[in-house]
């Protein structure tokens, strides 16, 4: 087999796995088997990364992402200790229109994106040096505000979750 | 269809799929699910078009998207936790407490 067709055949397999795990997240009736979907779907991601040629990238979104979020999402399910309903309904009443909105919006993106052309020049110097490189100089500055955005959404996270005295309910 | 439209489409399909899942779900935290699979989406357009346009930005700006993703999710996971402590509401059809 040409190696063209063994890509042609990873690429379609992740087509159709990243649909079906997105899908079964948005569909499935238990929370935290929607949060185990999810885990999958975040590791495909990162599969998906290598064949762009972005290795650091694919580290990251799996010690942020499936280290971090996800752990929080369950952390988070397990300490709501929510009550499954008998008949639990998962959609909301006018479910109809919000695919309606989103098949309209995805046809939209299609017809905008429908004819795309390479440029031609592939990226070659991707290494975790070169990354670095473009990150701690010309990217300094944002790279420090990203910092103190994350000192906020921890100290905010704290202020919201924290339990409320008797009066204030 | 070359290889960055095919990536275009398949980071639209799973936008899309995520925008249709956070408008149609009632569960809070499966709303927050959904946001991060839209963020997974862009991350995936960033990255096809580092590669395709030789330019190594495009990873930078994913680093800095997947740091705001997990804000949001600390964030938005506490708003979820204090409402359903405060009033043992999880679903987002139920919060109605400014209708007047």
């Amino acid at each position: 087999m040409s190696p063209l067709l063994i890509e042609n055949v990873f690429l379609i397999y992740f087509f159709v796995s990243l649909s079906l795990l997105s899908l079964a997240v948005v569909a499935s009736k238990n929370i935290i088997r929607s949060a185990f979907f999810l885990l999958i779907f975040l590791l495909h991601v990162a599969a998906l990364f290598l064949f762009l040629n972005a290795e650091f990238l694919m580290v990251i979104q799996i010690i942020v992402y499936v280290g971090g979020v996800l752990v929080l999402f369950i952390f988070a399910i397990m300490v709501m200790n929510l009550k499954e309903e008998l008949k639990h309904r998962r959609f909301i009443k006018f479910g109809l229109v919000g695919v309606l909105t989103g098949v309209v919006f995805f046809i939209g993106l299609y017809i905008f994106l429908k004819e795309t052309k390479e440029s031609g020049n592939f990226l070659t110097n991707a290494s975790v040096e070169n990354f670095g490189k473009l990150l701690f100089s010309y990217y300094l500055l944002p790279f420090e505000i990203l910092s103190v955005v994350l000192l906020i959404a921890l100290v905010g996270g704290l202020a919201i979750a924290k339990k409320l005295p008797k009066e204030d309910r | 269809m070359n290889s960055l439209e095919f990536y275009l489409v398949l980071s639209a399909t799973i936008f899309t799929i995520g925008l249709i899942g956070f408008i149609i779900r009632r569960d809070l935290i499966v709303m927050l699910m959904c946001l991060e699979i839209m963020f997974n989406a862009v991350n995936i357009a960033f990255a096809s078009f580092s590669y395709y346009n030789g330019n190594l930005a495009g990873q930078v700006f994913i680093l800095f998207s997947i740091g705001v993703a997990a804000c949001e999710a600390a964030v938005g996971l506490a708003i979820v936790l204090a409402l359903v402590r405060n009033t043992g509401i999880n679903h987002s059809d139920e919060i109605t407490f400014l209708r007047g």
